[in-house]
């Protein structure tokens, strides 16, 4: 005998997605998942973030990591609340692990939760950790081709950053061929290309961030 | 390796059916999978069998659909098919567009048998 199903596999983490979601925008904070590979420039483009905003926004982070708190120790020195979820070798966050952290946070004190996630570029695309949006970050060093080889992550972000352009002349990595494969998977996303650790490029991404929090709230 | 986590998920809801419907034993699983999701369909096997192991699954075959990323265009209504990444309609060019199909993580079915001996 068949039993018809018809069910999204992922249904458990997916509903709890909804209820983190649907507190989130109660409290009035926007929730930015940050999706890139390991050594993208996650922790740096924080660490310049929290600089910029340390005034004028209150920042919360969740930082996903697999075994260690390192990043998390990088970010102590900005005085911002910060919850590490080790995923004990998991390659991804889930909204389970995000629902339980946010109780160690003053959802009312704060307007932006950042969470790292685990870097990886395939599996933290298809969990729905209650986001506002996704943030797909890569960097010169990894190569060109990455937004044609994982066009899910490219279709789902909100916003692209190119990191480590001050690089591009130690790589054989061409311009062209990332904007253009950007703009085949996914034309009208805002592509900032950028040094995290030179600062070229940061002020049109805190512009446009600033801009996000200042609309959601 | 979101294969593990997913193949984890499913065979909890295949489980969960079995056991409703009482089912004796299950001898076969049907999923559709949209292209986007990047499942590798050898790890997922692996993956799904080790989590059913000494279970009422434990001899199930995992029927694997695949189906191709489409995109209707918001601008003049046409569907089409998305070829080598290139998210763009085939008939106005315009790239304002809604997904159909090609995110799937479903289950669609299970066949079994109700012997209990």
């Amino acid at each position: 005998m068949e039993i018809k199903i018809m069910k999204n596999i992922l249904d458990r983490n997916q509903n709890k997605a909804d209820e983190v979601r649907k507190l989130l925008e109660l409290k009035k904070v926007i929730m930015v998942n940050i999706i890139s590979s390991p050594g993208a420039g996650k922790t740096t483009l924080l660490e310049r973030t929290c600089e910029e905003f340390g005034e004028k926004f209150r920042i919360g982070i969740i930082e996903g990591d697999v075994t260690t708190d390192r990043d998390a120790q990088r970010l102590k020195k900005y005085g911002i609340p910060i919850v590490v979820i080790n995923t004990e070798g998991g390659c991804h966050l889930d909204s389970h692990s995000i629902s339980k952290v946010l109780d160690y946070f003053e959802l009312d004190k704060l307007d932006v939760l950042f969470v790292e996630n685990v870097g990886n570029l395939i599996c933290p695309s298809q969990f729905d950790l209650g986001e506002s949006f996704k943030l797909a970050l890569v960097s010169t060093t990894e190569g060109d081709d990455k937004p044609d080889k994982y066009p899910m992550l490219f279709r789902e972000a909100k916003a692209v950053l190119l990191n480590k352009i001050d690089l591009v002349p130690y790589t054989n990595f061409k311009y062209n061929n990332f904007r253009s494969d950007l703009k085949r998977i996914n034309a009208n996303i805002p592509l900032f290309e950028v040094s995290c650790t030179r600062g070229d490029g940061l002020k049109e991404w805190f512009e446009w961030i600033s801009g996000q929090i200042n609309n959601l709230n | 390796m979101h294969e593990i986590k997913i193949a984890e998920d499913l065979s909890a809801i295949v489980l969960e059916t079995a056991k409703e419907e009482k089912l004796s034993k299950v001898t076969r699983v049907n999923i559709i999978f949209g292209q986007l999701v990047q499942i590798v369909p050898e790890i997922f096997e692996f993956a799904f069998k080790e989590s059913v192991r000494d279970t009422v699954a434990n001899d199930a075959e995992l029927f694997i659909e695949i189906v191709p990323v489409k995109m209707r265009c918001i601008k003049c209504g046409n569907d089409f098919q998305v070829k080598e990444n290139r998210f763009e309609c085939n008939v106005c060019r315009s790239t304002d567009l809604n997904i159909i199909s090609g995110k799937e993580l479903f289950v669609k079915s299970i066949e079994g048998e109700q012997i209990w001996k």
